[in-house]
């Protein structure tokens, strides 16, 4: 812990965070990202649950271009998309 | 954290109003611009939803109003906060963002030169290769995230769990739409 400390003292960027203050967002990240398999928790490397969260991204990002598509198919067939928007609405609620 | 359920609901609100004004400024649009008007209501509802207290929420808006089109929705869905909110979201799309850049590539080329200098007295060490590694991901991150670019690495993870929820709320909402939307339609009987 400590050396790491030291080389963070040492980084160039005037970032005045701590490692422990990016361990922690860390391993919050780690909590949202769907990893079911078991993970001995101390053990995670940075760099692959920035990878993970990356992937992640791009395949929520996809997804809501998939929804975006389906939609526009969906909500064509209807005289006026409100209406429709009310019905979905009062069923969700 | 703030509830999921009421995120929800805040965000499909806001959607819909989007995608009212859309339908009632264009009468017949082709199945591309009623793609593009439901992605963009989505993001600007999402945006909103986090107004004024992230950052990748202000570079989304700032994104969407560089169209003019999106501007009318834009306002219409802010319409109830403040008009400050409105202005400061306004004024970021022209000038922030080009600000930051400029200061961006500047530092990238310091950056260049110093490392010019120094390659041949770095030893290529475990430690150095696991930094190159996050050092990399984290460049991948920053161009996932909106505005991601111009934070440094604790507000980036930090604007990325935010972001991350945000946008689940959005799949949800829009995953759980378009499967009622096609129940709707393949059977016409509406449940009680």
């Amino acid at each position: 812990m400590s050396s790491r400390r030291s080389r963070s003292s040492r980084q160039s960027g005037g970032s005045r965070i701590t490692d422990e203050q990016i361990a922690d967002l860390v391993s919050k990240l780690q909590l949202l990202i769907p990893e079911s398999h078991t993970r001995r928790s101390n053990k995670v490397s940075a760099s692959k649950v920035l990878q993970e969260t990356c992937n992640y991204i791009r395949s929520l990002h996809r997804e809501v271009e998939d929804l975006s598509d389906r939609l526009s198919v969906l909500l064509e067939s209807t005289e006026s998309d409100s209406d429709q928007a009310a019905i979905i609405r009062s069923l969700l609620m | 954290m703030r509830n999921p359920s009421s995120l929800k609901q805040e965000f499909l609100k806001k959607w819909i109003k989007g995608l009212q004004i859309c339908s009632a400024t264009k009468k017949k649009m082709s199945i591309m611009e009623r793609r593009k008007a439901i992605k963009v209501s989505a993001d600007i509802a999402m945006a909103s939803t986090r107004k004024s207290t992230t950052y990748w929420s202000h570079a989304l808006m700032a994104n969407a109003s560089k169209d003019d089109t999106n501007k009318i929705i834009i306002e219409n869905i802010l319409g109830n906060d403040d008009d400050n909110s409105k202005r400061i979201i306004f004024k970021k799309a022209s000038m922030g963002i080009s600000m930051s850049q400029k200061r961006i590539v500047r530092s990238k080329k310091i950056v260049r030169n110093s490392c010019k200098i120094s390659r041949r007295a770095r030893k290529i060490s475990p430690s150095t290769i696991a930094k190159k590694l996050v050092k990399k991901r984290t460049q991948v991150l920053k161009s996932l995230v909106p505005g991601g670019e111009y934070m440094d690495d604790a507000s980036l993870i930090k604007e990325t769990l935010d972001y991350i929820i945000s946008l689940r709320v959005q799949v949800d909402v829009m995953r759980h739409l378009a499967n009622n939307a096609s129940h709707e339609i393949n059977d016409p009987k509406t449940s009680s």
